[in-house]
């Protein structure tokens, strides 16, 4: 049998849990579907990471390079896994990828294919994404600060008003998405505070439900985006935004003051949260391992096994398991490759 | 790897919704899984069918003929033109029809203005104008848009409770009619959006100078959200494209507004009780805000409260100087007007308050002329010939 790891997927969780599998002496085979490593925050142009905003290129960067430099990790690129067969310790995965098929025996499986930012177009409320140029997520943003050319899409201009809608697509009992995405008033803030700095003329707005930034957040983001960039947080739900002249029209309701408001805006940021991706779904199917009823891989012993999945010899890291920030990816990831190391040395020296 | 504008922009451009939207779950299953388990009848739309999108992808069935004319009450009693039309219009396309003597009303403005009843009875007056059209033979078109979101709820009450369906059963026994569901519950406007082809391939007025502002109504496309019409084609699918498609299909030139998703501000119960709520929505936050923005000839709308509130709250706004004053009517009678009905004998424009002469002059339509025959004929009426004028008496 083979002590080898699949790790599936090459975004922070995964990079996380091959190098430390290789470190520690570990054989690891890292499949990833794109034709780099890096996960979303490369592949989504994310421009700084929350909190400390170092440029998520770099950052990244380091990981990827980390990895690169282990003897023990083969890396493929542009692979997708298509079938498993066998069981723990003797699995058979087939992937697939530019030079045709392969299978590849390994003694255990991590599972790190992370999430999908929510698309927008699926909400009840009518924020016009797909209607408006000026109407974009928080993705879309990161990619402008990364080029350090945030404009308004319809003018080029740099927009004099631009305001962030929270929880788009999270805490939303119509449409499934019950949780909260743990992140997106941490990012919405980081950006908030980039916005300013970039374009010192500009009035940002933040309409959130509740402000969510737990542990050092609250004064690494929450303090500094009010009290050195003047962010202006509002209290309230927004329903609507619609064109109104040349501007957007932002309608929703005031909490605060306890009455409808109407504010127009140059341009306008939703806080998308995060689902499932299209990878985490089809990796439950193919591995045959129970995901929770949102899609997210399902843990089996929570809170304190973070990581193993109703299906022995295969864990699960990072956004595959649902809302995730960075620390929790490392974390994760870390915690994957210690139990999934023991789980193949424990089976080699029973059988030897 | 940097993103241009032009990235951002080509990435938003269409929308297509994923098959795990939970939401795309299609009522139709349990629908006939009721009827095979002998809960009630399915009344089967009747061919020929046109297939349209709804909103979260589910295709809906809207027959073309042989339909059973639901109608509205307050249309029939303050907006008679625009159930003339429908008729009118049905008839020049040659579908055939029936206009039931035996049809209640829906019972649904009891509902709204809070004065209503029970679950067991408002749903029990639903499955009872279902099963007489299914006794009839005919399918039931809905002309109200209360009438046709509140149907959409009982449906929905019915297809989830059990004990109501007991307990209508129950009722049904004691009139002695059957437990019938019709496969699909369609909106007029839902039948003119499935025939806008076939109708603009009659059209002999020209529109293409004709500016218009559209409000759907909330009971349309608010209730029972995922069963209500969406056209990848009308606004990119993320707005109901029913009354727009017409409009555009006629040549004319739908322009946007910023309150667009707002209520009409009938209300039911305030437009009874709390009338000036009723026109300061109707006029401060719909009308005023479409000719601020839009300056259209002509509002167009597909529910009677909404052709209702939108027309006749402009007298009181007027009274203090406000921006009103542009026509309101719904888009049967439009289109009605776009194949050469008559604007008295057919739309029955002189039941509207705000003026719609200078529309009719933009249409090219000789009111002047067009008052004169309508007087002519009622005329004939006051000299006795007949009660009242017929079919015959429009063309």
């Amino acid at each position: 049998m083979s002590e080898t790891i699949a790790v599936i997927g090459g975004g922070p969780a995964g990079l996380e849990a091959a190098r430390g599998l290789a470190e520690l002496g570990g054989s690891v085979v890292l499949i990833e579907k794109e034709n780099f490593l890096g996960g979303t925050p490369i592949r989504e142009n994310y421009a700084a990471l929350t909190p400390h905003l170092e440029s998520a290129e770099v950052a990244m960067g380091r990981m990827i390079d980390a990895v690169r430099e282990q003897p023990g990790v083969e890396v493929l690129l542009e692979h997708t896994v298509t079938a498993c067969a066998g069981d723990a310790p003797e699995f058979r995965l087939t992937v697939s990828g530019p030079g045709g098929e392969r299978e590849i025996e390994c003694g255990g499986i991590i599972v790190a294919t992370g999430f999908e930012h929510f698309d927008p177009g699926r909400e009840t409320q009518m924020y016009g994404y797909y209607e408006h140029p000026d109407v974009l997520a928080l993705q879309d943003l990161e990619a402008m600060l990364k080029e350090h050319n945030v404009v308004r899409p319809s003018t080029g201009l740099p927009p004099e008003r631009i305001c962030f809608v929270q929880c788009v697509g999270s805490r939303d009992r119509q449409i499934g998405n019950e949780y909260c995405s743990k992140v997106c008033c941490g990012v919405a803030s980081k950006e908030a505070i980039e916005v300013r700095q970039q374009l010192p003329d500009c009035k940002v707005f933040i309409f959130y439900i509740d402000m969510r930034m737990y542990g050092y957040w609250e004064n690494q983001i929450y303090w500094p985006a009010q009290e050195e960039y003047h962010v202006q947080y509002v209290k309230g739900i927004i329903t609507e935004v619609l064109k109104k002249g040349d501007k957007l029209l932002v309608r929703g309701e005031d909490t605060t003051m306890g009455r409808p408001m109407e504010v127009p805006m140059d341009m306008v940021i939703l806080s998308v949260g995060m689902e499932p991706s299209a990878g985490t779904r089809s990796m439950s199917r193919i591995l045959g391992i129970e995901p929770n009823k949102y899609g997210f891989i399902e843990v089996l012993n929570p809170p304190l096994d973070t990581v193993s999945t109703s299906r022995r010899g295969i864990w699960a890291c990072g956004a595959s398991l649902g809302p995730a920030d960075l620390e929790d990816c490392a974390s994760s990831g870390a915690a994957a490759a210690m139990k999934a190391l023991a789980f193949v040395r424990r089976k080699t020296v029973a059988v030897g | 790897m940097p993103i241009p504008v032009e990235a951002l922009l080509k990435k938003k451009e269409h929308f297509e919704r994923g098959p795990h939207d939970r939401r795309s779950e299609d009522f139709h299953h349990e629908l006939f899984e009721l009827e095979e388990q002998g809960e009630w009848i399915v009344q089967r739309a009747p061919e020929p069918i046109v297939p349209v999108n709804t909103k979260f992808g589910n295709v809906k069935k809207v027959p073309k003929a042989h339909l059973w004319h639901h109608k509205s009450c307050g249309q029939c009693g303050h907006i008679p033109g625009y159930s003339t039309s429908i008729f009118w219009v049905m008839r020049k396309l040659g579908y055939d029809y029936t206009d039931p003597r035996d049809q209640t009303s829906c019972t649904a403005w009891n509902y709204y203005a809070s004065a209503t009843s029970n679950a067991a009875a408002q749903a029990a007056v639903a499955i009872r104008n279902f099963a007489t059209a299914y006794e009839s033979g005919f399918f039931p078109l809905i002309h109200c848009g209360t009438s046709y979101g509140h149907y959409k709820e009982v449906r929905e009450e019915l297809l989830k409770h059990p004990e109501l369906r007991a307990q209508v059963r129950e009722i049904m026994g004691k009139l002695n009619k059957p437990m019938v569901m019709p496969e699909e519950i369609v909106h007029y406007s839902e039948w003119f959006y499935a025939l806008k082809d076939e109708i603009a391939a009659k059209q002999v007025r020209d529109f293409s100078g004709i500016a218009a502002t559209v409000h759907p109504a909330c009971h349309y496309y608010k209730l029972v959200e995922g069963d209500a019409i969406y056209d990848a084609d009308v606004y990119g699918g993320q707005r109901t494209a029913i009354v727009t498609g017409v409009a555009e299909a006629l040549g004319a030139e739908v322009r946007n507004y910023s309150t667009w998703f707002d209520c009409c501000g009938f209300g039911f119960r305030h437009i009874l009780v709390q009338r000036d709520f009723t026109r300061s929505f109707a006029t401060l936050r719909k009308i005023e805000r479409m000719k601020e923005e839009a300056d259209p000839d002509v509002v167009l709308t597909h529910d009677t409260g909404c052709v209702t509130t939108l027309d006749k709250s402009q007298f009181a706004a007027m009274a203090h100087g406000r921006n009103v004053g542009v026509p309101v009517m719904s888009e049967a009678q439009f289109a009605a007007l776009a194949m050469g009905a008559h604007p008295y004998k057919v739309c029955q424009l002189h039941w509207h308050s705000a003026d719609y002469r200078p529309l009719l002059e933009k249409m090219g339509i000789d009111w002047e002329a067009a008052w004169a025959e309508f007087q002519q004929d009622l005329k004939r009426l006051e000299a006795g010939e007949k009660q009242y004028l017929t079919w015959d008496d429009v063309g």
